[in-house]
């Protein structure tokens, strides 16, 4: 089967971040794959592995995204196409499914995977925008796939319990992180995805519709979420703090 | 004078608390600005629904019953979304941030053309669309949106919202649908351990929690002791369902549900931001926890420091008197 995985450079979560006005500032500006993606990327060289056939992942992103092309690439994926942009765009799902739809207009494919969200925004939209956009059959936040007589057969979390799913080829899929753990690339998969091909696409050349390059939506701007206040610690003989917290609940918190 | 529509989701047989939130609200910002609240429910017994949607406010309530929606399945949903907004017109067609509405909500926007916001906690009318609020960044940042459009799309996270009834003599308006079999782009083969008795997370009243700490027999033990003693329902840190020692939709956190309880009981969480993402809404935390720098316990009102397994026993035990 062939899989495409789009994946995505964000900003770690993980680092420090500070807001001065309203704007964002990361010190240390570092950018990683996205866990999700990641998450897709590993799946997809597992059934490939497996059952064969190839994976290209696809980037929307600046220059300096290279690297997690590359990241990619070192993972095990084949091949990589690369969709330049300057990085400064005003973005949002809408535009991102637009562009990828354009990108996909005359490809072969069995299946697209991407991350069922983005870490840094975690709107979730763009999987089922883009399968939308291609007519394709797809089910969203999967944590687990299996081929099944060319169909993937699809594990996803709903709101009660596991639905299966069996979608026929070519369809869409979005990742969840709890279904595997992304390899951590090998010193030879990270030299030998320097030799992989990554092709390089002017975005002027997909012919997205001008429209559907704007943003529908915007971020105004950021602020620091009201914190809960740390309540009180007690400390002591277990049988004592115990009891006490729990008379707490009752007289003062008043949720018993 | 525009329609604000609110999407009614139903699980496991009840309205989600959660959509009534979100109809509350509407209704309010409806009232204050001269538009209009109404409704949209698709089930499988959608009719039975309505008169409990009628005490929020709403001037009429759009029903979609067919059988196809007994379990969610994405392609008749969208089909029954696109209908409806078909015939209802709506400026602002808000949802619950339930797994059901994250799997089809990108989809209905480009299905519609429409600016779509997801999962913020809140949301009010501005000139020319909405504005919104949405944790980003795991939840530890707040970001300002806008959404200027002909036709929005929201989706709200649980326990952003108060309920407020508001009894009305709504219409009611049943739409003629039918699905053919042929039209499924996919096919559901099962639903697993579908949730049946056991009380939905991201409506309960009361929520223990179980990590790393708490992994063991003894310790599960402990938990569902607790948990019944309450009349909580049983949650999990991501460390216990990756384990597999907890079901996968017990998972609460930015991967898993986000939860907005009357009472939280962290027991054995350090609390990694991705879990406190999830459970920060929660009006009254309670961590327990051996390790007094344990993160957990910088959002935690009251806060035990202890071993979890000397702990849990009294703690049962007087919660069990004071229940009587």
């Amino acid at each position: 089967m062939k899989f495409y995985v789009c994946i995505k450079q964000v900003p770690d979560v993980n680092a420090p971040i500070q807001i001065k006005g309203e704007e964002l500032i990361q010190d240390t500006n570092r950018m990683i794959l996205n866990a999700y993606d990641a998450s897709a990327v590993e799946e997809a060289l597992v059934l490939t592995e497996k059952h064969g056939g190839e994976v290209e992942v696809v980037l929307i992103g600046p220059d300096k995204a290279k690297e997690t092309i590359r990241k990619a690439l070192a993972m095990g994926a084949q091949k990589a196409t690369h969709i330049q942009t300057s990085g400064d765009e005003n973005y949002d799902s809408s535009t991102y499914a637009s562009i990828l739809a354009s990108f996909f207009k005359d490809k072969e494919y069995d299946v697209i995977s991407c991350g069922k969200q983005s870490q840094d925004t975690d709107a979730g939209l763009t999987g089922s925008m883009l399968a939308e956009l291609l007519n394709l059959p797809y089910a969203t936040n999967a944590v687990g796939l299996e081929i099944e007589d060319n169909q993937l057969v699809v594990k996803r979390q709903g709101d009660t319990g596991q639905e299966m799913i069996a979608l026929p080829s070519p369809c869409l899929v979005t990742c969840s992180n709890d279904m595997n753990e992304p390899r951590i690339p090998s010193l030879k998969g990270i030299m030998q995805s320097k030799r992989k091909p990554m092709e390089a696409v002017e975005l002027s050349s997909l012919d997205v519709e001008e429209d559907n390059l704007a943003a529908k939506t915007t971020v105004t701007g950021y602020q620091e979420k009201p914190e809960r206040e740390a309540g009180k610690k007690f400390e002591g003989e277990p049988d004592d703090i115990a009891a006490e917290v729990a008379q707490l609940l009752d007289t003062e918190a008043n949720v018993i | 004078m525009s329609t604000i529509l609110t999407h009614i989701a139903i699980s496991d047989g009840k309205i989600k608390r959660s959509s009534l939130e979100v109809l509350s609200h509407c209704t309010q910002l409806a009232n204050d600005n001269g538009h209009q609240s109404e409704a949209v429910i698709i089930d499988a017994n959608a009719s039975q629904y309505v008169d409990d949607v009628k005490k929020y406010g709403v001037s009429k309530v759009y029903v979609i019953e067919d059988p196809i929606f007994k379990n969610h399945i994405n392609t008749p949903l969208l089909k029954a979304l696109t209908t409806v907004m078909e015939q209802a017109d709506p400026y602002i067609f808000a949802f619950a941030s339930t797994e059901g509405t994250k799997d089809i909500l990108g989809a209905l926007a480009a299905n519609q053309d429409a600016a779509v916001l997801s999962d913020v906690s809140e949301f009010n009318l501005i000139d020319g669309g909405i504005s919104a609020k949405r944790p980003v960044m795991a939840a530890k940042i707040l970001s300002s949106n806008e959404a200027k459009a002909d036709k929005i799309l929201v989706s709200v996270r649980s326990g952003s919202y108060e309920l407020a009834e508001n009894e009305t003599d709504g219409e009611v308006v049943n739409i003629d649908f039918s699905f053919n079999e042929s039209e499924l782009k996919a096919t559901l083969r099962e639903v697993i351990g579908a949730s049946g008795d056991k009380i939905d997370l991201s409506e309960a009243e009361a929520i223990v929690a179980a990590g790393r700490g708490a992994k063991d027999e003894e310790g599960q033990k402990l938990i569902n002791e607790l948990a019944e003693t309450l009349g909580a329902a049983i949650g999990a840190s991501r460390a216990l369902t990756e384990a597999g020692i907890m079901d996968p939709s017990l998972q609460i956190g930015q991967t898993g549900k986000v939860v907005s309880p009357q009472l939280y009981i962290a027991v054995g969480i350090s609390g990694a931001i991705q879990h406190v993402a999830g459970m920060t809404n929660s009006k009254v935390i309670v961590a327990i926890n051996k390790d007094p720098d344990a993160p957990i316990f910088d959002v935690a009102d009251y806060g035990i420091v202890g071993d979890l397994y000397k702990v849990l026993p009294p703690f049962i035990e007087e919660l069990k008197k004071i229940k009587g």
